[in-house]
């Protein structure tokens, strides 16, 4: 082979390899994706296409779309549904408002504000196994700290069983998860706070705005970007949170507390029948996949910019 | 230098005797809430007797202890033996995770020391025994002899009696409209189905079809709902409470009454003295009912250690060392030599528990009952007990569970 021939196959190959070398780099970071992500979620809807109850294995059969056919005609799976759409539609504007408050304030200028900030952290640091003990205790009608208050400040009259009575239930929990979250939206919106740039406002003033329109004009415009890309992963995360809740009440009383992913927890751990919470799972993955969609379709938009 | 070279020198040989004895290690699992756990000292002891043998044990929250142990058991990761209780036995026979234990019990010098008839209760459902008796309790009635002698009262024997003193001992004492004190402190959160079962089961109930809404069993249901909607005799959090709760508010005096077994007894004792006293639960319908509850040891059909595991789960079953292990339990040893000479419970509540023995009950032997006890009861429960359903509702979805 001549000289010219080999610096042609070379010519040739050069470009081919360095096109190859970003999917040889990415190959170990996707197969553990594929592994330890994809492989369970096909799994699981395999499983929700079968009667698998682990206490019976000899009993698991093929069931096609039964346990979906069940699952449409299981009252539970209705209020747990209405219950999930309650507790993200409410908890996650309520943490947004307390975390934009939170940062607006912190970030005026005092002189124990690096005190403040980390004191304010310290909800959204505690594990929340912790924090629903603790405010188990809080809510608790016999001791509980809560009552204790409102009693004396006589804006109740008799103790409240605040966990223990189903209508009220789902909103104390509400409440212990946007005291534990806010921390977030906090840290978030102060970052963006820090990158609005002050002459805006020096404009602003000097045009006569006031303290008003200047966060309706410049603020919030400014915070856009980052609110929507925190309120759609907090979605995300505030949907499949379970800890809180099944520490505070199990789901009770009754099914007051149940939510979708804590009712596939309770029929897969505690009845073992994985087929049925397998399908409560993939059916809750298709509710949420809409806003994986935006929050995805969001990044890129970012990415590209 | 020498001191090092010498440990060296000694951990070499140990590991060298440790590997030509070829240790077996033994995996345990075991739940005590008391703080006091003796088991270190137990396996101390029996290590020393069993040179050959470790023993790895694990105290796992109780909380989760059944979960833990079925996906465990499933996947493959579970313990050679641990404590189990009989409403589990169906379940884990089903799922052919027990080791049957007749021919080591049959072998066993401890056989005749264990209390008479206790083998044949823990006998699994197909006759076979899989399960060794560790400790054993029976439910009964706590309440506070002060109130119901400043009442005027004395401990029910019926049901009528038990509405009367829960009435009266359901007490606004200061005059602001909320009782300071509620007549019955029931559990109405997971595990309270014994509490459910003394007033309603009593009424001939069958877990069948058919067996569990006949007119009398819905009438007893609801009489029970109406204790806490109508008469207002149960704290407001009842649908809640648990364990913690029942015994926490009779504590603190904030109940007059509960049901619970002699393992809380010295803690209530210590906290309320000479006030409080225990009897036999009260009569409901035809005759009294009350939960018998159990503890045993089981060895698991996939250990590979079988032998070790058995001299470890006969070593807790024997007489001192069966005392030891109650100590921390709280609960009744299964020894006819430990109960002689039983020293670690008041004899009032002793008493109360052997008095209670006569009508003890299990729960149904069957694959339903995990259910009925982890979700079935306690969610109908609480929807009953909150009016978001009917006594009768709940008692229809009971019975459903166990007709399927």
């Amino acid at each position: 082979m001549s000289n010219q021939a080999i610096a042609a196959l070379d010519g040739v190959r050069m470009p081919s390899r360095r096109r190859l070398l970003p999917y040889v780099l990415m190959t170990p970071a996707v197969l553990v994706t594929l592994l330890i992500v994809f492989l369970p979620m096909i799994e699981a809807l395999v499983t929700s296409l079968y009667d698998f109850v682990l206490s019976r294995p000899r009993a698991t059969q093929f069931v096609g779309f039964d346990n979906y056919v069940r699952l449409m005609q299981d009252e539970v799976f209705w209020i747990s549904l209405g219950h999930t759409a309650i507790w993200i539609g409410l908890t996650v504007p309520l943490q947004m408002a307390l975390g934009l408050v939170a940062a607006i304030l912190l970030n005026r200028t005092f002189f124990w504000r690096g005190l403040a900030r980390a004191l304010v952290i310290i909800p959204w640091a505690l594990p929340s196994v912790v924090i629903a003990l603790m405010w188990r205790w809080i809510y608790d009608s016999n001791t509980g700290v809560l009552n204790d208050l409102l009693l004396r400040l006589s804006i109740i009259q008799t103790a409240v069983p605040w966990l223990a009575d189903p209508d009220r239930a789902l909103y104390a929990i509400v409440v212990t998860l946007v005291w534990q979250g806010f921390p977030f939206f906090m840290v978030m919106i102060l970052a963006g706070l820090q990158g609005i740039p002050k002459s805006h406002y020096e404009a602003a003033s000097i045009d006569g705005a006031s303290s008003w329109k200047q966060f309706i004009h410049i603020t919030l415009p400014g915070l856009a970007g980052v609110l929507i890309t925190a309120a759609l992963l907090r979605i995300i995360w505030v949907a499949n949170s379970i800890d809180v809740i099944y520490v505070m009440t199990g789901g009770g009383p009754g099914y007051a507390t149940h939510t979708l992913p804590l009712y596939a927890f309770v029929k897969a751990r505690q009845n073992l029948d994985f087929g049925y919470g397998s399908a409560i799972a993939v059916v809750f993955t298709l509710l949420l996949a809409g806003v994986v969609a935006l929050y995805l379709a969001r990044t890129r938009k970012e990415a590209d910019r | 230098m020498k001191k090092i070279m010498a440990t060296f020198g000694m951990a070499a040989a140990l590991m060298l005797t440790g590997a030509a004895n070829a240790q077996e290690t033994v995996h345990f699992w075991y739940h005590f809430d008391n703080p006091e756990n003796p088991m270190s000292e137990l396996v101390e002891k029996f290590e020393k007797a069993n040179p050959g043998i470790k023993i790895d044990a694990e105290n796992v929250p109780w909380n989760s202890y059944y979960d833990s142990l079925y996906t465990n058991l499933v996947g493959g990761n579970a313990p050679d033996a641990a404590m189990v209780k009989l409403f589990a036995q169906p379940r884990l026979v089903d799922m052919e995770a027990l080791e049957p234990l007749d021919d080591r019990i049959a072998a066993w010098a401890g056989k005749d020391d264990l209390i008479d008839n206790i083998l044949e209760i823990n006998a699994g459902p197909d006759g076979k025994q899989y399960y060794l008796p560790v400790q054993y309790v029976v439910l009964y009635l706590y309440y506070r002899t002060d109130l119901f002698e400043q009442a005027g009262l004395t401990p029910p024997k019926t049901c009528e009696e038990f509405l009367h003193a829960a009435k009266t001992l359901t007490i606004d004492e200061n005059g602001d409209g909320t009782p300071d004190i509620y007549g019955f402190g029931f559990r109405g959160g997971r595990g309270g189905h014994d509490h459910w079962g003394t007033f309603v089961l009593g009424h001939g109930a069958k877990f069948e079809k058919g067996g569990l809404t006949t007119p009398e069993l819905i009438k007893a249901n609801q009489w029970l709902v109406d204790l806490f909607r109508e008469h207002k005799v149960f704290p407001p959090s009842a649908p809640n409470d648990g364990f913690q709760e029942i015994i926490g508010a009779f504590k603190a005096g904030k109940t007059a009454m509960t049901i619970h077994h002699i393992g809380s007894a010295n803690d209530i004792a210590q906290a309320l003295g000479d006030k409080v006293s225990a009897v036999p639960v009260p009569q409901c319908g035809e005759k009294p009912w009350t939960l018998y509850g159990d503890e045993s040891l089981a060895i698991f059909s996939s250990s590979k250690v079988k032998d070790a595991a058995w001299k470890w789960i006969s070593f807790l079953a024997e007489a001192e060392n069966n005392v030891l292990f109650n100590q921390a339990t709280g609960q009744l040893t299964v020894t006819k030599s430990g109960s002689e000479n039983w020293t670690l419970h008041d004899k009032r509540f002793v008493d109360a528990t052997v008095a209670s023995m006569p009508f003890a009950a299990l729960l149904p032997q069957t694959q339903e009952t995990s259910d009925f006890v982890n979700t079935v009861w306690p969610t109908t429960m609480q929807r009953a007990l909150t009016g978001r359903i009917s006594a009768e509702r709940m008692m229809q979805e009971i019975e459903a569970l166990y007709a399927q």
